[in-house]
């Protein structure tokens, strides 16, 4: 009697262990692409979604883990998914074209990749205009060993601007007439209030000035009218996430939308922005910061009281708001403030966005464009690559060289408190730059800083120029005035660092997205320069930033706003070459 | 018919050249930029002036229809068809060339025709046409959009018809203008897809088919209020 | 360093008398207590006083222990080791007074006196002629470039709600800092 109790225990304890470890199965998960319909409160419409939701699953991997993850396409035509900000195989990307065919209807495909980093990513079709239409998910990879930073929860807080008009539809909109979301324009009264305030003189002048060049002051956000959703709830649906007064609380903010930048603040609450694009930026506190399209921003904050506390993100056009609560119990709200005056364009954005004009001489603001000036000696090659002679000493943290290439004439950087500190990353003088809705501090690129560093500094081996070019009337928007159907690929060797030079030609504003290799942004600080997997690049600029070309294969390249990258600015980067003992770039191993 | 082969033959070759390649959309549109119901001291007509594109960037087939149906005599008097390859120029400029077939309760006519498209300085819109044919003329248009607010339009039109050789059977005398102004004032009902509006249209013929008109007992000028909508797909 | 020593509490004496609008004398905690609203952190003991050594060990950016418990009036070596890549602070404070430390901590920064992973001394010394502080010599207060070790002899006051912290900016938001239990 006891053998045989015995024996079924043995039986049963072996069988459970199997079924425990398989259970397990370490890094293994499905995902399913369906057709799921999307709701806001404001509106219904068809859309596209993961495991029969938008957004998708939150996916959770770890630090080291090999992770196997089968699609599957219910849809009726083909789909992908693409893992924003992964290093990764390049035929794991996702990219149909560039890294695979895609994946078509009722097919399942095996993703297979390890996990080299951690932080907050997200993932998103690459097909078409799924990823507006709902496509779209969070990843969250869970570090190997301590995070520099200490919190009790933490919330994904996914944003994206649903739209009641379907990807396909706005593009063909866009198409037919560019300001056709734009219900923001200068009216007639607009002008009759000028002329009250400036006088009719200037206020003609300034309409005439717009005129000339056939460019609206208002042209900020291409798509209005849509409902802002925090991880698809409205700001009506107001999602909440619970705390407990004195806890630390990570708020993963992610911003899946496809065209929207978004200006968060918590009011009552100071952010502690301590990760950029998922990697561990040394610590800002912040009292507000701006977050692009496909960007991501981790942040602390400490709620000591016992009350509900705002996540308030107006459009960074101001013609909507996301809202979210944090709060101590359910059901419980915060004032929602109102939404701040829409921001206007000024000359200083136009600065090099006037057709016709010699690029090589004044900026707006009356100072020279060193940013158009190529060193002596160097050789402009055909697709945009400038062979290097010179030394530019650009990563010292000792010089005040901004990346733009402007020298600050009269900045004093030992005043304290005299006027606010210029933004680098705006036009001198724009109308975009923001401040902070309580007179704090608003983030700047200017502030982050790598936590750790991924590659030893060094000298990049070339430049290329990436003009960021569009005809807005037209809806056209393209790299180097080439769209991608008419394009060259980008090619670059294994083992170069590249120096990629933004020069925005136009007036909007642009999240320049490199897939598989870091963007290690020049921010002036030198080796604590930030590593980005989006570079945003504001109207009349130029922004600089570096990359470690160590991923072999071939990569996209493109302006992450959806229509712009639809309608011709993307690119293919095709890297040469692969792992030889030799070529291998110094890159520290992450962890610790 | 032979022209409607042609115009099919056109239209064919046009597509295979602006075959989809990578990720660019191709793109199309139709609607109506006047759809309406004009009252004046004649007879009343209803009217439109309207068509459509497929396309891409680079090319574009283009459709433009212009009607003028008289309520009284059940006869169009004005019953115009072009189709026009479209390529951009310039930044804000396309050139178009096409075919235009006038097929009204009359005369019908034919003409090939060639022009510019475009956004001039200050944001007009402007249009200028060469129709070459043995009547030939020139055709040229402006229309301005000023935003009273966001949503309430007002759309002033001018449009300046030259024969450029004398045209008997249809009332035109070389060098004999036809000039109409028009003012609408519409209001986005839904999205930009539809905009009722209301307004004035004013058209005068001078010179020469002023005095071709006058003999056959027609006003050389006449003014309207009209009522329509704009449509836009 | 005599001088620069009563030049910074008088300086952080400064502070406290701004960050606490509603405490009566401005008297810097030095030995008393009873002092009505003003926060009393303790003072620097004497060696001889010590009953227990404690080894602290910052990193990035983060405290080995996370929280300390000891006894009222107790006199306690702190000995300070950074295994961190950056430089870091362990401050005895209350948390009003760490607050209204930061943003000195913060000129340090933009006076290019405090780098990520280092200290720049001679800035330091250009910053303290300019401006009075600089060099950073507080009792109270042990900042640390990697891999240096700090010493600090405290003896505890009686009542009081402190913190240690880590000043530099941002560090002490992301979570470096840590109660100070004083029990009977």
């Amino acid at each position: 009697m006891t053998f045989r109790l015995i024996g079924r225990a043995l039986v049963l304890g072996v069988g459970l262990a199997a079924a425990l470890s398989s259970a397990t199965v370490a890094g293994e998960y499905a995902l399913t692409v369906d057709p799921v319909t999307i709701d806001t409160g404001d509106f219904s419409r068809a859309g596209i979604g993961f495991n029969g939701a938008s957004p998708g699953p939150v996916l959770r991997f770890k630090e080291g883990e090999d992770v196997t993850i089968n699609v599957t396409n219910n849809l009726s035509g083909p789909t992908s998914i693409h893992w924003h900000g992964l290093i990764l195989p390049f035929q794991q990307d996702g990219v149909p074209g560039i890294s695979y065919d895609g994946i078509a209807a009722g097919e399942t495909f095996t993703y297979r990749f390890p996990i080299t980093q951690s932080g907050t990513y997200w993932f998103h079709s690459h097909t078409g205009f799924q990823e507006p239409d709902g496509a779209y998910g969070a990843i969250i990879i869970d570090k190997k060993g301590r995070e520099p930073f200490r919190y009790d929860k933490e919330y994904v807080i996914q944003f994206t601007d649903a739209h009641p008009h379907s990807g396909d539809r706005i593009m063909r909109n866009l198409k037919m007439m560019p300001d056709y979301y734009n219900r923001q324009q200068r009216t007639l009264f607009d002008f009759l209030k000028d002329t009250e305030t400036k006088g009719f003189g200037a206020a003609m002048a300034d309409y005439k000035a717009w005129g000339e060049m056939r460019m609206m002051p208002t042209d900020i956000e291409d798509l209005q009218g849509f409902t802002p959703l925090i991880n698809g709830k409205s700001a009506s649906a107001n999602w909440t996430g619970l705390f407990k007064p004195g806890e630390r609380v990570r708020l993963r903010f992610i911003n899946s939308s496809a065209m929207t930048y978004f200006d968060i603040r918590i009011p009552g609450l100071k952010m502690t922005v301590v990760q950029a694009d998922g990697n561990n930026v040394q610590p800002v506190p912040v009292d507000e910061f701006r977050i692009a399209v496909a960007e991501t921003y981790d942040v602390i904050v400490r709620p000591t009281e016992d009350k509900a506390y705002t996540i308030f993100a107006e459009t960074m056009g101001r013609t909507a708001f996301a809202r979210g609560t944090l709060a101590p119990r359910e059901g419980m709200a915060a004032e929602v403030p109102e939404m701040r005056e829409p921001p206007l364009l000024t000359m200083a954005d136009m600065g090099m966005a006037h057709e016709g004009m010699d690029h090589g001489a004044m900026m707006a603001d009356g100072k020279m464009d060193h940013s158009k000036m190529m060193a002596v000696g160097t050789h402009k090659m055909p697709d945009g690559t400038v062979m290097k002679g010179m030394n530019h000493a650009k990563m010292t943290g000792d010089t005040h060289k901004m990346p733009d290439g402007t020298v600050m004439k009269g900045m004093d950087h030992s005043g304290h408190g005299a006027m606010a500190k210029p933004d680098p990353f705006y036009a001198a003088g724009s109308g975009l730059k923001p401040a902070a809705a309580n007179g704090g501090k608003f983030l700047s690129y200017g502030d982050l800083r790598a936590q750790k560093p991924l590659y030893k500094l060094r000298e990049a081996t070339r430049e290329i120029e990436l003009r960021l070019t569009g005809n807005m009337e037209r809806y056209s928007w393209s790299i180097n005035d080439v769209k991608y159907a008419d394009s060259e690929p980008i090619r670059l060797r294994y083992g170069e660092r590249v120096r990629f030079k933004f020069v925005n030609e136009t007036m909007m504003t642009h999240p320049m997205h490199l897939h598989g290799m870091w963007s290690i942004l020049d921010a002036g600080k030198g080796k604590w320069n930030p590593i980005k997997h989006v570079v945003s690049v504001s109207p009349g600029t130029t922004v600089y930033m570096e990359t470690e070309v160590d991923a072999p294969g071939q990569w996209a390249f493109h302006c992450h706003l959806s229509y712009h990258a639809d309608s011709g600015m993307f690119r293919k980067v095709v890297v040469e070459g692969g792992p030889r003992a030799s070529a291998m770039p110094a890159k520290s191993m992450t962890g610790g | 018919m032979r022209n409607w082969h042609l115009t099919a033959v056109v239209i064919a070759s046009a597509l295979l050249v602006a075959r989809p390649l990578a990720a660019e959309p191709v793109v199309w549109s139709i609607g109506a930029e006047q759809l309406e119901y004009r009252v004046g001291e004649g007879s009343d007509i209803q009217a439109w002036d309207g068509g459509g594109f497929i396309g891409k960037d680079e090319l574009r087939v283009v459709w433009r229809s212009e009607a003028e149906y008289v309520s009284d005599t059940d006869k169009f008097e004005t019953l115009e068809n072009q189709i026009r390859l479209q390529v951009p120029i310039a930044t804000f400029f396309d050139a178009v060339a096409g075919v235009r077939f006038d097929t009204p309760d009359g005369p019908d006519r034919a003409h090939g025709v060639i022009g510019i498209h475009g956004l001039a300085p200050q944001w007009f819109e402007v249009n200028l046409d060469l129709y070459l044919s043995e009547q030939p003329s020139v055709r040229f248009e402006v229309e301005y959009e000023a935003l009273i607010t966001n949503h309430w339009i007002l759309t002033p039109t001018l449009e300046i018809d030259l024969p450029l050789i004398d045209d008997q059977e249809i009332g035109q005398g070389a060098f004999g203008p036809t000039i109409e102004l028009g003012a609408r004032l519409s209001y986005d009902l839904v999205d930009r897809s539809i905009a009722p509006y209301i307004g004035v249209h004013w058209e005068r013929r001078f010179g020469e088919s002023a005095t071709l008109a006058r003999a056959e007992g027609e006003q050389a000028s006449a003014i309207y209020v009209v009522a329509g909508v704009r449509l836009m797909f | 360093m005599t001088i620069n020593r009563i030049f910074s509490r008088a300086l952080v004496a400064a502070t406290i008398a701004l960050a606490l609008p509603a405490a009566g004398s401005p008297a810097f905690a030095a030995g008393g207590h009873g002092n009505g609203g003003a926060a009393d952190i303790g003072k620097p003991g004497k060696a001889s006083d010590v009953t227990r050594t404690i080894n602290i060990v910052m990193k990035d950016n983060f405290y080995e222990p996370e929280n300390l418990t000891l006894k009222e009036g107790e006199t306690v070596r702190f000995v300070i080791k950074n295994e961190g890549e950056f430089v870091h602070e362990f401050n005895i404070a209350t948390a009003e007074m760490h607050i209204a430390h930061q943003p000195e901590m913060m000129m340090m920064v933009e006076h290019g006196v405090l780098e990520p992973d280092r200290i720049n001394w001679n800035a330091a010394k250009k910053m303290q002629a300019t401006m009075g502080h600089g060099m950073h010599n507080e009792a109270n207060s042990a900042l640390l470039e990697p891999g240096k070790t700090g010493e600090i002899i405290w003896t505890f006051p009686k009542h009081a709600k402190l913190q240690f912290g880590c000043n530099i900016p941002g560090h002490y938001d992301a979570g470096m800092q840590g109660e100070i239990k004083l029990s009977h």
